[in-house]
């Protein structure tokens, strides 16, 4: 809308605004006709037990006497309004779900009105608004009264009231809800024509063979019986024509007499011819098989012409296995001549032989063109065709070189073989998301086997395909010619040279060579495997024998020194450790001379002396405290003092008889369940 | 005559799925079932190479790469084992050829038949010359109706091609003295405008998604002279279809 605001010019005293409203038109929007979704339309007994139920089922039910009177009003106003917006949107459902008898397209409000007549129609949805203004109503009168409730008792009747009359006036309206479940049974099966898109009209007398015409030139099926209306309603097919869709109406026959007398059944017939832009296909039973004379039907035509104005029109002669053409009497040649007259007045310029039509020498071609004739006419008439100018054009080129452009089309284009295809290898392997199709089976490959060859894609973490050289047959053409050249001069220099062969002495001393230096790799892989559990041992010590006097000797040799004093010196230790057992016999000899007492406590420690010297030289065993090279210890008093520190950490736990520092055990100091006994009638603190 | 195909569950842009020249066929290797690729199988077998593939895992190999009977070329996302898989696939004669442009969706960039192509007019120099080695065409950069996308707007054979149905007369008219063929303005898949999405076509047969019409039907088959018609078919004997259809 658009407020404009005029005031007067001279500046009166008494001023006064002019306001003037100006509305805009808003375009009406095109309606879709699908008359299948329409919802249900319960009875007044369901509707009345869908509400209450659902009011039941989703409102709370508990309420006590003692409550506070607030809550007891809110808890009965929330049940009136609930089933109220329950009724409301039911019936506002179904009001909006039928259509508006103005709003759609004529053909179908013509069509209801036959169907349904209007007056009902609107009568019952009408009472249908009426209810449910008339619950909103009841609710909004018991809402105010239950505001001033004062008692439990009080509140629960004028709830009990308010439902009651809204069930009543559903109740009251129980035949109109059953009427219109009637209709939109009925609607829900309508055909659904197009009333704007190409269609033929198949109409004419009761039992001359309209629907075996629809049944022949489309794909519907339409009973077919040899009496009259054994059609009662519109059926509708659809058949092609140059490349486009034709919607075929067939109607219920007609019978000559007036408007006013006409039934149900031939007012849907009228209702289509008088709004669908067709061509109209007026069928002629010329035999007079179906129960009419052709002087009757003529009559049915010059009645009904008038419906035919501004549409194609072809008046179809059938049955004429019957009864041909030219065995016709003079007066019914005469009256068909009339209607042809008549015929072609409907649409200027139609030739004459497009107006008849005899059914053993149908063609499809007169009727589908004149529709489509008048339909371009129509629409060439249009603005809307300048913009499409460019879909009615082929551009053709002009040459602009001398090359020729032929396409290129394979001899075997032509040819038809039948051949396995995959869908059936598919079918025959297990269907879809079993069977999976070798790629690899239509490789164009110069070898056969070549085809189920496996090329890596990754090989030494390098990608294969950055590697692969097209012209490698090439290079290796030329590097076999290169090394066959190179062989033949190879074997022209062999005959001069021959081959050396190695001496028995070179070979001794190479397998010694290897022997050597195979023992020395295995000494350190020996030596590097134990590494880790062997301690660092001093060299003084020893262990390995690896300290002889030859090696000293080459050593200080290698230095520049003369070796041999030391050598000597070396060897003077050695014999002086003998001198001195030597003496240890010659002094037990002496002690033989001592006193007895004396005598007996050194044979004790000369049998000691003889028994340590035994156990070095077998080794069999020895004493704890006897020192072994390597072991860390300075002397045998170091060894026995250890020892005894060692037995003493494990004194402690040797007495608990443990195994070990891991073998521990964490009792329970306090535990009191097995001091207490059961309690009695005292505390129960304690636990 | 045109088929009328369509690719997994009611999909009918079946020009993305798949890529038709006089030398070979390309399937996409991404269907479920095999009815896609016996739609193809049934009209060219025995005839040309049906290859069942895909590229750089996508199964829209008809945006990914453009070709004719000399040559074929891919974009660069195509992994190697496809690309070799191509290169068995097809004969000789057909030069396989991975292509580093920035527009990947070759197919959607240029519309080519066996001696014309019409590229993006973006595309870098070095990709025409190597579309004018590999595929063995004159290269000329154009737009249709104002899109610089001519792969989709456009198909084109040796015979025939049709091009976005919005493009005017004048226009038309050069591009048919470029490509020296005939076109006409027209839809597939029931008013598309997206012409190679829902056709694929070559010298002798096409194959159009299962939405066209009728009268769009006709249209692809006249044009590209799959059946015996008329040089101006559409202003004699499918004008009246044409402007009932269209107005």
């Amino acid at each position: 809308m658009t407020i404009v605001s005029t005031c007067c010019p001279f500046g009166l005293s008494n001023v006064t605004k002019c306001i003037n409203f100006v509305q805009i038109k808003e375009a009406k929007t095109m309606v879709k006709y699908n008359f299948k979704k329409i919802t249900v339309v319960p009875n007044g007994k369901q509707f009345v037990d869908i509400v209450l139920s659902r009011t039941q089922r989703q409102t709370p039910t508990v309420v006590h006497k003692g409550d506070r009177i607030c809550k007891l009003r809110s808890f009965y106003m929330r049940k009136v309004k609930f089933t109220e917006s329950n009724f409301n949107e039911k019936l506002s459902a179904i009001i909006d779900e039928f259509p508006r008898l103005k709003e759609i397209q004529p053909f179908y409000e013509d069509l209801l009105h036959v169907l349904y007549n209007k007056d009902h129609y609107k009568l019952a949805l009408g009472q249908v608004n009426t209810a449910k203004n008339k619950i909103s109503k009841i609710a909004m009168d018991y809402v105010k009264l239950l505001k001033h409730g004062d008692s439990l008792y009080r509140c629960k009747c004028l709830k009990v009231a308010a439902l009651g009359r809204m069930c009543t006036v559903m109740k009251g309206i129980g035949p109109s809800l059953a009427y219109l479940e009637q209709v939109r049974q009925h609607i829900a099966r309508l055909p659904s024509i197009d009333p704007n898109t190409r269609t033929l009209l198949i109409c004419g007398c009761p039992n001359v063979g309209k629907s075996s015409f629809m049944n022949k030139v489309t794909r519907a099926d339409v009973a077919v019986q040899p009496y009259a209306f054994t059609t009662k309603s519109l059926f509708l097919g659809h058949t092609d024509y140059k490349c486009l869709r034709y919607q075929v109406i067939d109607t219920p026959g007609l019978l000559d007499r007036e408007i006013e007398d006409r039934n149900i059944i031939e007012l849907c017939s009228i209702t289509a011819l008088a709004h669908i832009r067709a061509a109209v296909l007026f069928f002629l039973d010329i035999s007079g098989s179906c129960g009419y004379t052709i002087a009757q039907q003529a009559s049915l035509f010059h009645n009904i012409k008038s419906v035919f104005k501004n549409k194609p029109l072809v008046i179809v002669c059938n049955k004429t296995d019957l009864m041909p053409m030219e065995n016709l009497s003079e007066e019914d040649r005469k009256l068909i001549e009339e209607m042809k007259d008549e015929a072609m007045k409907t649409e200027m310029g139609a030739s004459e032989e497009a107006v008849i039509l005899e059914m053993s020498t149908l063609t499809e071609e007169g009727v589908m063109s004149r529709l489509l004739d008048q339909r371009v006419a129509a629409k060439m008439k249009s603005k809307k065709i300048g913009d499409h100018l460019n879909r009615f054009h082929v551009a053709m080129p002009k040459s602009r070189d001398d090359q020729e452009r032929l396409p290129c089309i394979p001899q075997v284009a032509g040819e038809k073989e039948k051949r396995k295809t995959e869908k059936d290898l598919e079918d025959e392997n297990g269907g879809a998301g079993v069977y999976s199709a070798s790629l690899k089976k239509n490789y164009i490959l110069a070898k056969e086997e070549w085809k189920d060859d496996i090329i890596p894609e990754i090989c030494d973490c390098h990608n294969v395909a950055d590697f692969v050289d097209s012209d490698i047959l090439n290079r290796l053409e030329e590097l076999t010619s290169e090394e066959s050249l190179r062989k033949a001069e190879e074997e022209e220099v062999g005959f001069e040279i021959e081959g050396e062969e190695l001496t028995e002495k070179e070979k001794n001393d190479l397998a010694a060579i290897r022997k050597k230096k195979a023992l020395l790799i295995e000494e350190s892989r020996l030596k590097k495997s134990n590494a880790q559990n062997r301690a660092a041992v001093p060299r003084k010590f020893d262990k390995d024998k690896k300290f002889t006097r030859k090696r000293m000797g080459r050593e200080l040799s290698s230095l520049g020194l003369d070796p041999s004093s030391a050598l000597n010196r070396a060897r003077s230790k050695s014999r002086g450790r003998k001198r001195e057992r030597y003496d240890d016999l010659s002094n037990d000899a002496m002690d033989v001379d001592v006193n007895d007492d004396e005598q007996h406590k050194k044979k004790k420690m000369c049998l000691r002396s003889k028994s340590r010297s035994l156990s070095r030289s077998r080794s069999v065993s020895r004493p704890p405290h006897e020192v072994v090279p390597g072991e860390g210890f300075k002397d045998s008093s170091q060894k026995i003092k250890a020892i005894k520190i060692g037995h003493k950490s494990h004194r402690k736990r040797d007495k608990a008889a443990r195994r070990g520092e891991a073998d521990r055990v964490i009792p329970s100091l306090k535990p009191k369940h097995l001091f207490s006994g059961k309690r009695g009638n005292g505390k129960n603190q304690r636990r | 005559m045109a088929t009328r195909l369509q690719y997994d569950n009611n999909n009918c842009e079946i020009g993305v799925f798949s890529k038709l020249t006089n030398a070979y066929c390309l399937v996409s290797a991404t269907s479920a079932s095999a009815n896609f690729f016996t739609g193809y199988e049934s009209k060219l077998k025995g005839v040309i190479p049906i290859v069942t593939t895909s590229i750089g895992g996508s199964g829209t190999i008809g945006s990914l790469c453009v070709g004719n009977k000399n040559g074929l070329l891919l974009s660069h996302t195509i992994t190697d084992q496809e690309l070799q898989h191509l290169r068995d696939s097809l004969p000789d004669e057909v030069v396989v050829q991975r292509i580093e442009e920035p527009i990947c969706a070759l197919g959607n960039a240029i519309a080519c038949n066996d001696y014309v192509a019409l590229v993006h007019p973006k595309l870098e120099k070095d990709t025409e010359e190597i579309i004018s080695d590999v595929l063995g065409v004159e290269v000329y950069r154009q737009t249709i109706a104002n899109n610089e996308l001519v792969g989709s707007y456009c198909s084109l054979s040796n015979n025939g091609g049709m091009v976005h149905s919005n493009t005017n007369v004048e226009e038309m008219v050069e591009l048919a003295n470029l490509v020296q063929v005939p076109l006409v303005a027209g839809t597939v898949n029931r008013g598309s405008q997206v012409i190679s999405a829902g056709l694929t076509v070559n010298d002798w047969t096409a194959f159009c998604g299962s939405d066209t019409t009728a009268v769009e039907l006709s249209v692809v088959n006249n044009i590209f002279k799959l059946v015996q018609s008329q040089p101006d078919f559409v202003g004699s004997e499918m004008r009246k279809s044409l402007i009932d259809t269209y107005v």
